[in-house]
């Protein structure tokens, strides 16, 4: 064993170590973040706004990565809010819950409906704060224009859910009575992964007699969705086969559609 | 040399748990009690959201004090009672007695998320039982319930909602990813050991670079996109971070599951990869610092 | 034998321990050379602080010399085969608390690779050695200071080496436990080991090492074998059994003075106990049934 001064050799070879990791943990590290980046994943950045909005613990709370946590928290404070009757802290509260966990269609979706429904709902009923009737359907608008503005924001973060569409479309057909609008909404919402199938259909059924009564764009609806299924799914139970072609049929009669160009000519 | 390194690492591991320190998972339990009944005000797919980031959170938070504390008393303690004079006068390598101490620490943080995440998979088996009873409450009062097949579709879409919330498979990446963080951390917390002289300068330091390396994604953009802007401290010192602070931000896609968010398994794998590859070079580091540590 | 290869060696061995905040150097130990051969009983005598530690924490390979050299057995301290064939017992040992007494033997066993039942053979054997009975299945928290001592030792020889390192075995042990260690060193001696072993208990020292080396602030002021250091070549005692009256007295230093030994050089005494062998054999008497 030889005598030590000073193990300069194993100092370099710290050194060394250091040098050659940490080229290739920045590479790595960039590479994640592309991965992150195509996923749609984009965290949060704690921007001097953000820091204004949130205390001092839950900034730090974001800061230590409990970010979901942080949002549950806050959202939370949206009910507080709606109890207290404070609409635009909700609407803020909303935004802020939304910014800090985008991908959160929960978030999203239900704070679309506490605007656009909830607090709409009661502004318009809400005779003690405004006797004018005018003032209240203009108020009660007014909040179903920024739940729908929460949902397209949420669709915007999240392209691929088929929810916050199907939420909208509610909204189209119930708050504001748009069955175009539904009908397009819900088309676009049957198309995403996960939907379910009972949503092929609204767009048609929004087009019928019970909604918008237009019985030709009915009628290329359900002929869009009938040529649009495969045989083997026509046969499928939640496709309800007899459904679609009784529909097709009743208007081909209604609308005295020529033989020639009808799906099911007698 | 592999069963000199196992041997110290059921002797870590074995007094880490004769000194109680799985008591600290009844932590977890009350956590996940609090929350869960904390929450009942909100939807039940509220609350199921909210009992899931609690648990993923709990079990991180709990974890990285377990890795952290267990790892910085580990060298002080072994200093302090001469013990390990008695294991490195034996035919025991400083390396294999480090390593063995890491994988002992390992095995504990181990069992303690096992444990953890089985208690967690109670509270959310018990949370599903609830939801799916709302669910059931609410379409039994509808007019037309067990007549309309269309409202039949309806309640089971719902149903099924509920139990994929539960039952994601992606919990398992998320468990995976949390513990690899938990890995590392305590890969830092034994780098800083072997160099540092106190327990609590340890904690205090392996703490700290930990809440860095949350920001350290930040940090390195900054430095990439704008760094010929910044002074040159600014720049040294965004450069030092990007350089030398693990990415712990990376692993907030942890989020990303727990919303119900696809994320595959080729980007799971990445970040193991990332973390284990880390972990071994923290491990490397640690090794050649302790060689010529005087003890 | 052309090249002796010594137990232990050491070469010009240099500790120094920078302070920090003084500026200044505290050499630990200073250009020791030190031969110990196979077979021998060591003993390291010397005040706190005088190198004791040092020297042994070197020849184990704890801590790295500035300059000169330590060899076990003509190897490194650093080599695997040289740790295997040493035993160390560290200064007021303390072991994992948690720990029961077989649990630690088992322990320190498998670290040097013993297993199975070769590893339970050998921790029985230790047990009745070092007379742990009553300590097997109690953790090591609840021992008293001398079975801490023991258990220490029976780690150190759990893989029987052939060279043993004590660092002050009978540091807080009662006479009792002393004497049995001092039995425990014979017995090794006996057996063909080397035992390197530290105190400044003298008397101890005295009982049981062929030959010591003397340490003061860092430096080796006096090696050699006990019976070289203690032998009074100006004088020869005689003892005789019994008491001894006036009479025979005066016959004796008559005798004495026709050979020529008159004056104060002739000095008669009674040979007194030293204390520990009163204690010991008291104590003894007292075990008897």
């Amino acid at each position: 064993m030889t005598a030590v001064r000073f193990p300069w050799p194993r100092v370099a070879l710290i050194a060394l170590v250091v040098c050659l990791w940490a080229p290739i943990k920045l590479a790595w590290e960039i590479g994640l973040e592309r991965q992150q980046d195509e996923l749609r994943y984009h965290g949060v950045v704690v921007t001097r706004q953000l820091r204004d909005q949130l205390s001092q613990g839950l900034t730090i709370g974001v800061l230590a990565g409990f970010r979901n946590i942080v949002a549950d928290f806050v959202w939370l404070d949206v009910t507080v809010a709606w109890e207290k009757y404070e609409w635009f802290k909700m609407d803020a509260l909303i935004n802020l819950v939304t910014s800090l966990e985008p991908r959160s269609i929960l978030f999203w979706d239900n704070g679309g409906w506490q605007l656009a429904w909830n607090v709409s709902i009661f502004v318009k009923d809400d005779v003690v704060h405004q006797p004018n009737e005018l003032r209240r359907l203009h108020d009660a608008r007014f909040w179903i224009y920024r739940g729908l503005d929460v949902y397209q924001r949420g669709i915007e973060n999240n392209p691929t859910s088929y929810k916050l569409w199907e939420s909208m479309g509610q909204l189209y057909q119930n708050r504001l009575g748009d069955y175009y609008r539904a009908a397009w909404c819900y088309g676009r919402a049957s198309q995403l992964p996960g939907a379910p199938v009972y949503l092929e259909r609204f767009p048609a059924i929004m087009m019928g007699n019970q909604f918008a009564h237009d019985d030709w764009k009915a009628y290329e609806l359900w002929k869009e969705l009938w040529f649009r299924l495969t045989p083997a799914q026509r046969l499928e139970k939640a496709h309800w086969q007899e459904k679609i072609i009784s529909n097709i049929r009743q208007l081909e009669n209604t609308l005295k559609v020529p033989r020639e160009k009808r799906v099911f000519p007698n | 040399m592999i069963g000199r390194i196992l041997v110290i690492a059921r002797n870590t591991l074995l007094e880490a748990v004769r000194q109680k320190v799985l008591n600290v998972l009844l932590l977890f339990g009350l956590v996940m009690i609090a929350a869960s009944s904390y929450f009942s005000q909100v939807a039940i797919d509220q609350q199921i959201k909210f009992v899931k980031d609690f648990g993923c959170g709990a079990i991180g938070l709990i974890g990285v004090c377990i890795a952290i504390l267990s790892v910085a008393q580990l060298l002080p303690q072994e200093l302090h009672n001469r013990t390990i004079y008695t294991i490195l006068a034996k035919p025991v390598r400083r390396s294999e007695f480090l390593l063995g101490k890491f994988v002992g620490v390992v095995l504990l943080l181990t069992l303690s998320v096992a444990l953890m995440s089985i208690a967690f998979a109670a509270v959310l088996w018990w949370q599903e039982t609830q939801g799916l009873a709302a669910v059931q409450a609410d379409y039994v009062h509808t007019p037309g319930w067990g007549k309309s097949p269309e409202l039949t579709n309806m309640y089971q879409h719902d149903v099924a909602q509920i139990v994929n919330q539960v039952r994601d498979p992606q919990m398992v990446e998320a468990i995976l990813l949390i513990f690899a963080k938990l890995v590392m951390a305590a890969a830092m917390a034994m780098l800083v050991s072997t160099f540092s002289t106190s327990f609590i300068f340890t904690v205090i330091t392996t703490c700290g670079i930990y809440l860095i390396g949350h920001m350290e994604s930040a940090a390195r953009d900054v430095w990439l996109s704008h760094g010929a802007q910044a002074t040159f401290g600014q720049g040294l010192f965004l450069e030092m971070l990007s350089l030398l602070v693990p990415d712990m931000n990376s692993f907030t896609i942890v989020d990303e599951i727990l919303d119900g968010n696809v994320v595959p398994w080729w980007h799971t794998w990445n970040l193991l990869g990332y973390s284990a590859v880390y972990t071994g070079v923290l491990l490397a580091l640690s090794e050649l610092i302790f060689e010529f540590r005087e003890i | 034998m052309d090249s002796p290869v010594f137990a232990a060696e050491t070469l010009g061995l240099t500790k120094r321990y920078p302070l920090a905040w003084k500026r200044r150097v505290v050499v630990a130990l200073n250009k020791l050379d030190l031969q110990v051969r196979p077979g021998e009983v060591f003993g390291l005598l010397g005040p706190n602080g005088s190198g004791k530690s040092t020297t042994i924490k070197l020849l184990l390979g704890l801590i790295r010399p500035n300059e000169g050299e330590a060899r076990i057995f003509g190897l490194g301290p650093d080599d695997l085969e040289a740790r295997r064939r040493i035993g160390f017992l560290p200064e007021n040992p303390y072991f994992y608390g948690f720990l029961t007494g077989d649990e630690t033997l088992q322990f320190f066993g498998k670290l040097c690779g013993l297993r199975g039942a070769k590893l339970t053979a050998r921790i029985n054997e230790l047990i009745d050695l070092v007379s742990l009975q009553n300590g097997r299945e109690r953790p090591l928290r609840s021992y008293s200071k001398g079975m801490l001592q023991r258990i220490g030792l029976a780690q150190a020889m759990i893989h029987d080496p052939d060279l043993l390192f004590l660092d002050e075995p009978t540091a807080g042990v009662d006479p009792q436990g002393s004497a049995q260690i001092r039995d425990l060193i014979l017995r090794l001696k006996k057996m063909g080991k080397t035992v390197i072993f530290s105190s400044h208990l003298l008397e101890q020292v005295q009982e049981v090492a062929d030959r010591v080396a003397i340490f003061s602030l860092g430096r080796k002021v006096l090696e050699g074998s006990l019976d070289d250091l203690l032998t009074e070549k100006e004088a020869t005692l005689v003892s005789v059994p019994g008491e001894l009256t006036d009479a025979r007295r005066d016959e004796l230093e008559r005798l004495l003075a026709q050979s020529g030994f008159t004056g104060a050089n002739v000095q008669f005494s009674r040979p007194r106990l030293s204390l520990e062998q009163l204690y010991l054999r008291t104590v003894e008497a007292e075990r008897q049934p």
